[in-house]
């Protein structure tokens, strides 16, 4: 059933992370531990992306591994942002 | 007349760097050649946007409380739900179902024009806040980004008209929707860039 409906669960998933976010954003001032965490689900986020919906799970290894690797750094910027 | 054949192949690259050895490649490689040119153009505006905050933090802490979140959450909902739909048309066409798949893309169409619309009027509330993209550092920043992101979201919605064409027009298959999928992956790539903006000038303070 899950396999069925991955891409359902996946953007249910996409979805929640978001609201889960902008839930941090908005309900806490910025901390070490929101940065953290908007970070890896920026990541997280990024990642199904590239792997489901982009399709490069079972494609090109070169062009995933630079899209992961995009998805890696940027959201680490943030996390660097914390000793700004 | 030389009876030559051009070579289908440049041998230009590392043979690792093959098909047949790295994996296929979705779309064709001039999409992607245009899409890791896309991901160098944003990448220099994620590093001007680090750099700034880096230079001015209170102004980066203040800036997101100007804006209005709604309408950034909304966008994000939006594209994520059209990444969505174009995965969904591209399971249909090599099922071989093109009306399922038609109709699938005039969603992601229908996504693109609600992310269009939404992203306007936003301008329009900052306009009427009286924000532009002079007033601080986050605001330039601001305008240059999502105005940037704005445009790509247009034209790409522009190219998914022009596929629903060449769909009724009967050129893509299961067997060969070469130019369906380039398109597919580009949109991913805008939604992908969007995942990135809307937590650095929405949420993150």
């Amino acid at each position: 059933m899950k396999k069925r409906f991955q891409l359902e669960w996946l953007w249910v998933l996409l979805i929640a992370i978001t609201l889960f976010n902008t839930f941090l954003g908005e309900q806490f001032s910025s901390t070490a531990l929101v940065s953290v965490l908007v970070a890896i689900s920026v990541m997280y986020k990024g990642i199904i992306v590239i792997d489901h919906f982009m399709e490069l799970k079972y494609a090109n290894k070169h062009l995933r591994w630079l899209m992961r690797w995009y998805f890696i750094i940027f959201p680490s910027l943030v996390i660097a942002t914390i000793f700004f | 007349m030389s009876e030559q054949q051009p070579s289908q192949v440049l041998g230009i690259f590392p043979s690792s760097w093959s098909e047949a050895r790295a994996g296929r490649i979705p779309g064709h490689i001039p999409i992607w050649v245009g899409i890791l040119s896309e991901l160098t153009e944003f990448s220099l505006f994620f590093i001007a946007y680090f750099v700034a905050k880096y230079h001015y933090p209170e102004i980066f802490a203040q800036g997101p409380q100007g804006l209005k979140t709604s309408l950034g959450v909304a966008n994000t909902i939006i594209l994520l739900t059209s990444s969505y739909f174009m995965a969904k048309a591209m399971m249909y066409i090599r099922l071989d179902n093109y009306g399922r798949c038609q109709g699938y893309l005039w969603l992601v169409f229908s996504c693109g024009l609600g992310y269009l619309a939404i992203k306007t009027w936003e301008f329009y509330w900052n306009h009427q806040q009286g924000l532009s993209t002079v007033t601080n550092e986050f605001y330039t920043v601001y305008y240059y980004m999502t105005f940037n992101h704005f445009l790509h979201v247009g034209w790409a919605s522009c190219a998914v008209l022009w596929v629903i064409f060449r769909l009724r027009a009967g050129r893509y298959s299961a067997q060969e929707h070469s130019g369906l999928e380039a398109l597919a992956v580009y949109w991913h790539m805008i939604d992908l860039m969007w995942i990135l903006i809307f937590p650095l000038l929405y949420v993150l303070r």
